[in-house]
């Protein structure tokens, strides 16, 4: 109860503050517009079924792109973790495709992948392997030396070392690297959509930022986008608690 | 698993063995020409100092290691991992944390593919002998020092090997545990015989325990003594005042100093 109030407090602080710099600042609406009037423009929107239509685009591309990307970053990150060669081959190439701004390779993968869900997925599952795969591959690592030469004195093999010891020990790193994975994953679909697509938030908001000059509009696709981002943060958490026991 | 009646053991025979450890600065001799013969149902004591090779013996039976040179045969072949032919326990008694002690005690099992319903009745029958059935649902770190030791002894003892391999069980006990460890040790032994090998720095410990003490040499490790221990069972764990066990010890003892390990010289030698 107290967690909370202390939350809609800061949330009441936060948006007092937004209201406080429009006045103060005497910002037109184009530039910054009030909390009050982002709000009328969202429930305008929410009528209209213009967010719902934008929302419901963007959060498949998210959930696919996170599904794809986090199961392959993990697969991936235990190969890295459990062999020196496979590092040694792949991580440069992992590392470059991390250091290349996904901006400039969006427009591409949207030609490549034929520019539909399946790119924008492909865009969102790229930008959120690496923390991923990096996290699984130090969290492999982390496994106790003396628990893995008392499993393979009771005969486990590779495998059964993976699912007894290492992917477990390598959890509670894993849940950091899906942490970090869940929210690129809103910024890759966002980026996807600018590549070139019809529908989504990232659509909407440069239709209200570049189209109607509609700022409030805009606001309220972003505020669409960090509560997403929040909730998937949270349901990652919570499978977080479930999941590691320690 | 093995069709060795439980009670019996196996006769482990070492012969001639070399086992060299890579490093960048070229191998390490750990074993050099060692050679052992442990018959079934015997309690064979390894005693030496540090570095001379003690745990890669019991990691050569166990099946962890292969030799370079040499042969290993725990009855008749070579060991291999996970037959269930050989238990192996630890100076740690290296529980898996998120595991309960039952699941733990179980492993063995499971990895055997033994069904679950037997292998918890066989975790929990491993507990009881080690008096831990009281604590099975608890996790590792929920148990004192001595009781994960002791879970860490029932894992080994689970699936009934007729060798057991204890390396220095009890070594990061204190006193009075490790006498009563020493004594239940014994107590497992008597009424269930196999062959067990068992690594310690205590003399104490293996002059109670043992029916022979091999000594051991500094690196590279071979055996310098064999100490055959004829006091009778079941003896207890303090034999100060006995006159033969006073005996065995300092024979024990004379033969650790005369393979002038470097740690067991004065330390104010080199500056003498």
């Amino acid at each position: 109860m107290r967690r909370i109030g202390a939350s809609l407090v800061s949330l009441a602080a936060f948006l007092l503050a937004w209201k406080l710099v429009t006045v103060l600042g005497g910002l037109p609406e184009y530039i910054l517009p009030a909390p009050e009037a982002v709000a009328e423009r969202a429930v305008g929107a929410v009528g209209s079924g213009v967010l719902w239509e934008h929302t419901g685009v963007t959060l498949l591309e998210i959930v696919l792109g996170f599904a794809v990307g986090a199961s392959l970053a993990v697969l991936t990150g235990i190969a890295l973790g459990k062999s020196v060669l496979v590092e040694r081959v792949l991580s440069p190439y992992i590392v470059a495709a991390q250091a290349v701004p996904i901006l400039a390779l969006a427009p591409l993968l949207d030609i490549w992948f034929g520019g539909g869900l399946l790119a924008r997925v492909a865009i969102c599952a790229l930008i959120v392997f690496f923390p991923i795969a990096i996290a699984t591959m130090v969290g492999i690592r982390s496994a106790d030396p003396l628990l893995d030469e008392m499993l393979r004195s009771l005969g486990a093999g590779p495998a059964q070392r993976t699912r007894l010891l290492e992917v477990p020990s390598a959890l509670p790193v894993i849940f950091g690297g899906l942490r970090v994975g869940v929210t690129l994953a809103v910024i890759g679909a966002v980026v996807a959509e600018w590549a070139g697509a019809g529908s989504g938030l990232g659509v909407l908001i440069n239709i209200a930022n570049r189209g109607l000059f509609d700022t409030p509009l805009m606001f309220v696709a972003l505020a669409a986008l960090a509560i997403i981002g929040l909730a998937f943060y949270g349901l990652v958490v919570l499978a977080e608690r479930r999941l590691v026991t320690r | 698993m093995t069709s060795t009646p439980s009670g019996s053991g196996l006769d482990v025979g070492i012969d001639a063995v070399d086992v060299r450890f890579p490093t960048p600065r070229g191998p390490i001799e750990a074993l050099a020409g060692l050679s052992l013969e442990a018959p079934a149902g015997s309690f064979t004591v390894i005693i030496g100092p540090n570095g001379s090779g003690k745990s890669t013996l019991l990691r050569l039976v166990a099946g962890l290691l292969e030799p370079a040179d040499g042969t290993v045969r725990v009855g008749g072949s070579a060991p291999r991992v996970g037959d269930g032919r050989v238990g192996l326990a630890f100076q740690q008694p290296r529980l898996i944390p998120w595991r309960s002690v039952l699941d733990n005690v179980a492993l063995p099992m499971e990895l055997a593919a033994v069904p679950a319903g037997e292998r918890a009745k066989r975790a929990l029958a491993a507990l009881e002998r080690v008096g831990l059935a009281e604590v099975t649902h608890l996790r590792p770190r929920e148990l004192s020092g001595g009781m994960a030791q002791r879970a860490g002894l029932a894992r080994a003892l689970a699936i009934e090997p007729p060798v057991l391999l204890l390396d220095e069980p009890f070594s990061a006990l204190d006193a009075m545990t490790r006498e009563t460890f020493d004594s239940e040790l014994q107590r497992l032994w008597m009424e269930r015989p196999r062959t067990v090998l068992l690594v310690t720095h205590s003399v104490a410990e293996a002059v109670v325990l043992a029916d022979r003490v091999v000594v051991m040499s500094p690196r590279p490790g071979r055996v310098v003594r064999v100490v055959d221990v004829d006091l009778p069972r079941p003896r207890p764990a303090d034999l100060t005042g006995n006159p033969r066990a006073a005996e065995l010890v300092a024979e024990v003892r004379a033969a650790l100093a005369s393979v002038r390990a470097a740690e067991l010289r004065p330390w104010a030698e080199g500056a003498a």
